[in-house]
C-alpha cells in the first residue's frame, strides 16, 4: 500500500471519528499526566534520599554570638563546652558517628544547598551555626540524645532531621501512591476507550473494510490505518501530558519551591525529559496491544 | 476452476443445511447461472466459493486452492484472483467512480502508474468513461452496478462471482448488465451468476445449475429456468419436495428500481 494512500485513509478516519479521537487524546493525557506525576514524585524521593542518605540524623546546633535561644545567653559556645559535648556524645552507646561541622563548613553547605536561590547571597560565614551532626545506631533513639543535650551549656537547639525528612518522604510516597493509583484507573479507562474507539472506527468504515476484504487486501493493509490512527492519537495525548508535566515542574519547583525551601535536592525539568521516553514508549505499547487485540476480534479476513 | 465435492454447509441453530451434499464443477471460461428461489442456497454457495464461509463438510477447490486447507493469511491472494458483485452494489459513497475502482487496486498495493492505466481502461470497458468524476448517488442503479463490475474486474481476476447483480434493476437494465458480464466472459473470465430472474437466464441460454433447499436439482448446458416448474418437473428424481411459486423475497422494494418504476 502506498504511503500517500495510507495517509489519506488515516486522515479520513480521524476526521470521521473526531470526537472519539479527542476523547482518547484527553483520557490518555490525564492518565499519562498522573502516571508522570507519580514517577516524578518517586524520582524526587529518590533524589532526596540519595542526598540525605548517610547524612546526619540528629543535629546539635551550638550557640553563636547573639543567638536568640535563652540557653545561649547571647554568647557563642566555648571550646570547653564543645569538648564536653563531643566527649559526652562519644560515650553514649546509642551514637554511631559524630561529625563536627564548623561555621565555614556550615556556610559552604548552605551555599551549596541553596545555589539556585537568592537566599544564598544574603548569608555570611557565622550566620549558620556550628553543629555536631550525630548519626545514631538506631534512629528511633533520638529522644535519648535530645533529652541529654537540650538545654546543655553551649547548645542552641537539637534537631532530628530524620524526623523532618521522614514526614516529607511520607508525603511524597503518599502523592506517589495516589498518583499511580489514579493513573492505573485512568490507564484502564484509556485502554477501554481505545478499544471502543477502534470498534467504532471499524463500524464507521465497515463498507471500506468489507470491500478491502473482498478485493483481497491483506489483513495488515486493513489494520494499518487503525493502528497508526490509534498511535497518533495516543502520542498526541502523551505529548500534551509531557507538556503539562513540564509546566507543573516549572511552576512548582523552579519558580516556587527554590525561593523558600531548604534543599537543593529537587528534581527539575530535565527529569521530565528522563521520564518522557518511558511514557511515550509505554503508551505506544498499550495503544498497539489494545489495537491489535481489538482488531483481531473485529477484523477477521 | 471451481469445484465443489459433496459440500454441505450448516449454519448453527438451523435444522436444514443451506447446502446439502453439493457437487459441481465449473470449467475455466464458463458462464454459469445458479438459480433457485430465495433460501435455496445460492448466496451460501457464492459465500463458500469466496471463502467468506467455510464448508461444514466436503471439499471446495477454487483456482487451484483447497479452501479448507488455506490459512487466513493466504485468503487475500485467493480473493485477488476473484471478483465479486452484489445486488446492493457496495460502492463507497464518498468516493468518485474513479476512486471507487482505484480503491480496489490501491489496497492491494498496485503502483500508481498501473492504477492510472487500468482504471480508465476498465471504466471505458463498462461504458462509464465519461462518468469517472461522478459520485455513486449521482448515478442510476445500472450505472452503479457497472462501477461495481469495473471494480470487480479491474485487477483482471480469473473468476467473477455475481450474486443477484440485477436484483435491484429493471428488466432492460438487467439485460444490459448481463450482456456486459457476457462480454467479460468472452474475454476469458469465468463467471458464476446467482439469480432468480428467469427472463435473463432464458435470454442467455447458458449453463444453468438449479438449487432447491440446498441441493442441486438440475444442471444443464444451454439451459432455461422456469420457477413455476416443480422440482418434480425440473428433475423427476426429486419428487418428495413441495414447491411454491417464486416469491421474489430477495428484492428490496425500498431500494427502488431504476427508470422510475
Amino acid at each position: 500500500m502506498r504511503l500517500g494512500f495510507l495517509l489519506g485513509e488515516i486522515w479520513t478516519g480521524l476526521r470521521r471519528n473526531l470526537s472519539m479521537a479527542i476523547s482518547v487524546i484527553l483520557v490518555t493525557m490525564v492518565s499519562v499526566f498522573l502516571l508522570g506525576l507519580g514517577m516524578l514524585a518517586q524520582r524526587q524521593a529518590d533524589t532526596m534520599k540519595g542526598y540525605w542518605y548517610d547524612r546526619i540524623q540528629v543535629s546539635i546546633y551550638l550557640c553563636t554570638d547573639g543567638a536568640p535561644q535563652p540557653n545561649c545567653n547571647e554568647q557563642a559556645v566555648t571550646d570547653a563546652q564543645k569538648d564536653t559535648i563531643a566527649r559526652q556524645l562519644k560515650e553514649m552507646p546509642e551514637v554511631d558517628t559524630v561529625f563536627e561541622e564548623d561555621a565555614q563548613q556550615a556556610f559552604d553547605r548552605f551555599k551549596e544547598q541553596f545555589r539556585n536561590s537568592p537566599i544564598a547571597d544574603t548569608v555570611q560565614v557565622g550566620d549558620i551555626p556550628e553543629s555536631f551532626r550525630v548519626k545514631l545506631k538506631d534512629p528511633t533513639k533520638f529522644a535519648v540524645v535530645s533529652s541529654q543535650f537540650e538545654g546543655a551549656p553551649g547548645v542552641a537547639s537539637v534537631q532530628d532531621q530524620e524526623k523532618v525528612l521522614r514526614k516529607f518522604f511520607q508525603i511524597i510516597n503518599g502523592v506517589t501512591v495516589f498518583a499511580l493509583g489514579l493513573a492505573a484507573l485512568m490507564a484502564v479507562c484509556a485502554g477501554l476507550l481505545m478499544a471502543t474507539t477502534i470498534r467504532q472506527a471499524a463500524f464507521v468504515r465497515r463498507r471500506e473494510i468489507s470491500i478491502m476484504r473482498l478485493v483481497g487486501a491483506s489483513s495488515w493493509t486493513i489494520r494499518m490505518p487503525f493502528l497508526i490512527e490509534m498511535l497518533i492519537v495516543a502520542m498526541v495525548g502523551v505529548a500534551l501530558a509531557v507538556l503539562m508535566l513540564w509546566g507543573a515542574i516549572q511552576v512548582i519547583f523552579n519558580l516556587g519551591v527554590n525561593q523558600v525551601a531548604l534543599s537543593q535536592a529537587w528534581i527539575g525539568t530535565s527529569d521530565v525529559l528522563v521520564v518522557a521516553p518511558w511514557l511515550f514508549g509505554g503508551v505506544a505499547l498499550v495503544a498497539l496491544l489494545t489495537s491489535l487485540l481489538t482488531l483481531r476480534r473485529y477484523l477477521r479476513v | 476452476m471451481i469445484r465443489f465435492e459433496n459440500v454441505t454447509k450448516r449454519y448453527a441453530l438451523t435444522a436444514n443445511p443451506a447446502l446439502d451434499d453439493v457437487s459441481l464443477e465449473i470449467e475455466r471460461g464458463e458462464f454459469a447461472f445458479v438459480v433457485g428461489k430465495s433460501g435455496s442456497g445460492k448466496s451460501t454457495l457464492m459465500r463458500v466459493a469466496l471463502r467468506e464461509q467455510l464448508a461444514s463438510e466436503g471439499t471446495v477447490m477454487v483456482a487451484g486452492h483447497d479452501l479448507a486447507a488455506m490459512s487466513s493469511r493466504q485468503v487475500p491472494r485467493l480473493r485477488r484472483e476473484m471478483g465479486a458483485v452484489f445486488q446492493d452494489f457496495r460502492l463507497l459513497p464518498g468516493k468518485t467512480v474513479t476512486q471507487n475502482v482505484a480503491f480496489a487496486l490501491q489496497v492491494i498495493g498496485k503502483p500508481r502508474h498501473v492504477i492510472r492505466s487500468l482504471v480508465p481502461e476498465t471504466l471505458d470497458m463498462v461504458g462509464l468513461a465519461d462518468k469517472g468524476k461522478r459520485l455513486p448517488h449521482e448515478l442510476s442503479g445500472g450505472e452503479q452496478q457497472r462501477v461495481a463490475i469495473a471494480r470487480a474486474v479491474v485487477n483482471k481476476p480469473q473468476i467473477l462471482l455475481a450474486d443477484e447483480p440485477t436484483g435491484n434493476l429493471d428488466p432492460a437494465t438487467s439485460l444490459d448488465i448481463v450482456h456486459l458480464l457476457d462480454r467479460i466472459n468472452r474475454a476469458g473470465t469465468t463467471i458464476v451468476m446467482a439469480t432468480h430472474d428467469s427472463a435473463i437466464v432464458n435470454a442467455m441460454r447458458r449453463r444453468v445449475i438449479e438449487l432447491h433447499e440446498g441441493r442441486v436439482i438440475r444442471d444443464v448446458a444451454d439451459g432455461s429456468y422456469d420457477p413455476a416448474l416443480t422440482p418434480d418437473e425440473a428433475r423427476p428424481d426429486v419428487a418428495d419436495v413441495t414447491w411454491e411459486p417464486e416469491a421474489n423475497e430477495d428484492i428490496d422494494p425500498a431500494a427502488g428500481y431504476e427508470g422510475g418504476a
